[in-house]
């Protein structure tokens, strides 16, 4: 954390120019405002009624629906994204046969686009293919002959469940993470389709991942302008510090470092889990975060733990 | 019915005489205000057709920048409004058609302009409530993102261990693969700890923050923060002041900052909680 910057600088100035904004403003306005009673109108921002394209704008969209955000949507639009798949299969090669197939995604890191993109999996006898059902365009493709190695792992979603995915490994070093709606069962089938040709360890280091000391539900008492809110969310104590994260943030409202957390105490009074449930941890610039659980107890004695040289209360 | 039985409906504010004079909408049909009496509440529409409007991309973005103009235009001269989404249409209906047997006004049946006279009527004390509580704000829209080729090796931790010293192309290329894999989890734990401050700071200022898709990303980014920002029109320039403090603490952050716009994202009205 970083305060007290002196200097006066300029203030940044919004643009209204269209020629910026203008995809937001679709987004906004295809998505957001006021809804009148749903019996009293005809259409509102009724999806299948809009370009292709302009759904494509219409900001990560795909990782809402995944993470289940604009529900509303997620019906309209898989509906629609299944009448595509049944449209459209994989066009195979000359001798080659469907193994299985199952919507799924691509984590697409290199392009124009950063994120997931999703479609069909199909896995054939020769070939693991990504295909995108509208506009028809296969999103990423490797030769069975060419993948090294295949493992699920988990990811944790902004939602905070755990999804398994699928990491490719291929022969020239590079990689591929694929989501699926069945990866236990693509993962053995390719691994039968490799039959015997896949290197038993991964090999690439699997991503750090922190071992939690303690984590679960946390409500933390966000301070705001008009006063302190209180919000439900996950916690999770590592050794790198606590961390909290609400379930439609996509990143944590709150991140102490280890080093910062200067001590933990409980409070006296009701939180949202109760009397007695709530507690504060101190850091070292002077501020607090105020938070509440069901097990406070475990938490401050995990944080008084992980920290033994700061005071507790 | 005649060919232009339906409403379109583009926001609901406070009844201000004038308040569309001259201002045009989609397709530049002229927009009016439709007074609800009693609640001192109006409509800003035009008449329309009962279906909605539907296209190809590049007629819809124009359609989508018409009504945003027009709608700001009218929120810039009533200081507030409840701006709607796109293609709202409140339609006639016929006495006999539809009945459910609820007494609803609001559903019952009538002109477009009796239903949505009535509806307003009913709703009035709520989107006054609203309106008071959106009164004077803006909505500011706020995307971070780092870029990590700008992340200096401080950020990264990355390791100086050289690929271009290593002589199989195969081994090269895995190490430039874990090189940037590491360096993506540095930027994703760096992303974390600037969004809880800045994410603090902001909500400082602002009334209300609420996370939304992005539009724009390059490849080389990682996200930080996207957001809607509820914002007093005399606190833009804290927001943008927060931001250029943020901007000279890590360089490597890219920040767009639109608006102000009429304060779409927190317009909901009740009966978009029920749905």
């Amino acid at each position: 954390m970083r305060c007290g910057v002196t200097a006066e600088r300029a203030p940044l100035r919004p643009t209204r120019d269209p020629r910026v904004t203008l995809d937001d403003l679709v987004e906004v306005l295809l998505n957001k405002g006021a809804v009148l009673h749903l019996d009293l109108i005809v259409a509102v921002a009724d999806i299948p009624l809009i370009g292709v394209n302009v759904r494509a704008v219409v900001a990560g969209m795909e990782t809402m629906l995944e993470y289940g955000m604009m529900r509303q949507w997620d019906e309209d639009t898989r509906a629609w994204a299944e009448r595509s798949v049944r449209r459209r299969g994989l066009d195979l090669r000359e001798g080659e046969s469907v193994v299985c197939r199952m919507s799924g995604g691509h984590l697409l890191a290199e392009g124009i686009y950063t994120g997931w993109r999703p479609g069909t999996v199909h896995l054939t006898d020769q070939r693991l293919v990504v295909v995108r059902d509208e506009p028809r365009e296969v999103l990423w493709q490797a030769d069975l002959d060419a993948v090294r190695a295949a493992r699920l792992e988990p990811e944790r979603t902004v939602g905070g469940e755990e999804r398994l995915r699928l990491r490719v490994a291929l022969a020239d070093g590079g990689e591929a993470l694929l989501s699926a709606q069945e990866p236990e069962k693509l993962h053995a089938r390719l691994t039968d389709a490799c039959a015997g040709r896949l290197d038993t360890p991964f090999p690439f280091r699997p991503a750090v991942e922190e071992e939690p000391l303690h984590e679960g539900h946390l409500w933390f008492h966000e301070p705001r302008r008009g006063g302190p809110l209180w919000r439900g969310g996950q916690g999770r104590l590592t050794a790198a510090g606590l961390v909290w994260k609400a379930p439609v943030d996509s990143r944590p409202a709150l991140v102490v470092p280890m080093a910062d957390i200067a001590g933990v105490e409980r409070s006296a009074g009701y939180g949202p889990a109760g009397e007695g449930t709530v507690f504060v941890v101190r850091t070292t610039d002077g501020g607090e975060a105020t938070l509440a659980a069901d097990d406070p107890a475990a938490w401050t004695e995990r944080l008084a733990a992980a920290r033994p040289a700061m005071g507790t209360g | 019915m005649s060919e232009r039985d339906a409403l379109y409906v583009y926001a609901l504010l406070p009844d201000r005489a004038g308040a569309a004079d001259g201002v045009t909408g989609i397709d530049g049909l002229p927009l009016r205000l439709l007074s609800v009496p009693g609640t001192g509440l109006a409509a800003l529409v035009h008449d329309a057709p009962a279906t909605p409007y539907q296209g190809g991309d590049e007629q819809v973005r124009r359609w989508v920048d018409e009504q945003s103009r027009a709608v700001t235009l009218v929120w810039e001269r009533t200081g507030g409004l409840l701006p709607t989404t796109f293609n709202v249409l409140v339609a006639g209906h016929a006495p006999d058609t539809g009945t459910d047997g609820d007494a609803d006004t609001a559903d019952g049946a009538g002109t477009a302009e009796q239903r949505l006279t009535a509806w307003v009527t009913e709703q009035a004390p709520k989107i006054n409530e609203q309106l008071a509580a959106l009164d004077g704000r803006c909505e500011l829209r706020v995307e971070i993102t780092l870029d990590r080729t700008a992340l200096s090796a401080d950020d990264t931790g990355a390791d100086a261990a050289d690929a271009a010293a290593v002589r199989s192309a195969g081994l090269r290329r895995l190490l430039a693969k874990q090189q940037e894999q590491q360096s993506r989890q540095a930027a994703e734990r760096l992303a974390d700890a600037l969004h809880a401050g800045l994410r603090g700071r902001l909500l400082s200022v602002a009334d209300d923050l609420r996370d939304r898709g992005r539009t724009h990303r390059a490849p080389q980014e990682t996200d930080v923060l996207c957001a809607a920002l509820l914002v007093r029109k005399d606190e833009i320039d804290a927001v943008g002041t927060l931001l250029s403090e943020l901007q000279a603490e890590q360089p490597a952050v890219r920040i767009r900052f639109l608006g102000p716009w009429p304060p779409y994202s927190f317009a909901e009205t009740p009966e978009t909680a029920r749905v």
